[in-house]
């Protein structure tokens, strides 16, 4: 019986995530081209990567409830300012969907595949999004800084891949070096739950309720000392310290 | 001569000074990636910081490329030595 459920709920889920992608994305790409008439480049980017935010905000949200419940957290400080580099641990598939929680403009730094999905990645590319390992790192400083300097925060997986059910991977260090030229807030967020929200290699969604922690950002006065070596793994100890005592919790 | 516990010890220092890793995690059969976290732009200062412990041209040597382990990296600057002074 709970099989059935869980196909039935799953179904639902996909046929309601590709009749809302076939009718959401062509209206907001058409009220962003409308508005693009009547705005400058930069009011456009920033619309259209809102209107970005906001179908990611029903794909994770809306859609897969009561199946999937979301949960965000914000522990900013009181006088934490953006545009922040966001360093996230990635366990699924789903990772990328639940920045949509994150209130900000925001770009993901992708690896080569994101790209390559069909339409979700002609739109993460428009807007702006930064496949690293299809330029040289001088390129992606360069391209990320300006972001930053725009007001663009930057959403990261620094792992790579998916770690699944593994412990957090190691970090990989190019965005640390960034935020390090750049001297903005590296905001570290957890994200617990999801292991199996699709569990790696399958598309089944389990039932579960998804944590979101934007954890407190590291001023670049706290890190401007450290080697992009330390910053990195002090960034990882935070979240697996997180990432601990959400397992304890969940 | 540089002796092989020197290089030992000298590139040990090097890993211990420039990234901060603990003395006991370093072992000849550690993977510099996998179990120390080194990325491919901790190798580039690691490079650097070789060079200058050991006043060697490391930098456009292509056996960088194929160095997994500690362990490889001791053989590599005691090839090195060997070739310079010969």
């Amino acid at each position: 019986m709970e099989i059935l459920k869980l196909i039935y709920l799953n179904t639902m889920f996909y046929v309601s995530f590709f009749l809302f992608s076939a009718v959401g994305i062509p209206l907001l790409s058409l009220l962003v081209a409308f508005l693009s008439l009547f705005m400058s480049h930069r009011r456009t980017m920033k619309r259209f990567r809102r209107a970005i935010n906001w179908y990611g905000t029903v794909i994770i949200r809306v859609l897969p409830f009561p199946l999937v419940r979301i949960r965000y957290k914000d522990f900013a400080k009181d006088d934490e300012r953006g545009p922040y580099v966001f360093v996230c641990n990635h366990q699924s598939t789903s990772d990328p969907f639940l920045m949509a929680c994150l209130p900000y403009e925001c770009i993901q730094v992708v690896n080569i595949w994101p790209f390559r999905i069909p339409v979700l990645g002609k739109f993460a590319k428009w807007a702006g999004y930064l496949s690293v390992r299809e330029m040289p790192f001088g390129e992606f400083s360069r391209k990320t800084v300006e972001l930053l300097g725009q007001g663009v925060s930057v959403i990261t997986f620094p792992e790579g891949t998916r770690s699944g059910d593994k412990p957090i991977g190691q970090f990989h260090g190019s965005i640390f070096r960034v935020a390090l030229q750049a001297k903005c807030p590296i905001a570290p967020v957890c994200i617990n739950g999801n292991k199996k929200i699709p569990p790696r290699g399958s598309l089944l969604l389990r039932p579960g309720t998804i944590r979101v922690h934007k954890l407190p950002a590291l001023q670049w006065e706290e890190y401007k000392d450290m080697k992009p070596f330390e910053l990195k793994n002090r960034v990882r100890d935070i979240i697996a310290r997180e990432q601990a005592v959400m397992d304890v919790k969940a | 001569m540089t002796t092989e516990q020197e290089v030992i010890t000298l590139t040990n220092q090097v890993f211990e000074e420039s990234f901060e890793i603990e003395k006991e995690k370093l072992q000849p059969q550690m993977n510099i990636f996998e179990d120390l976290g080194l990325d491919s732009l901790d190798v580039v200062d690691l490079v650097v910081a070789l060079q200058k412990k050991f006043g060697v041209k490391i930098r456009d040597d292509e056996r960088v490329r194929s160095i997994r382990t500690l362990g490889d990296i001791y053989q590599f600057i005691l090839s090195l030595k060997t070739e310079w002074k010969s």
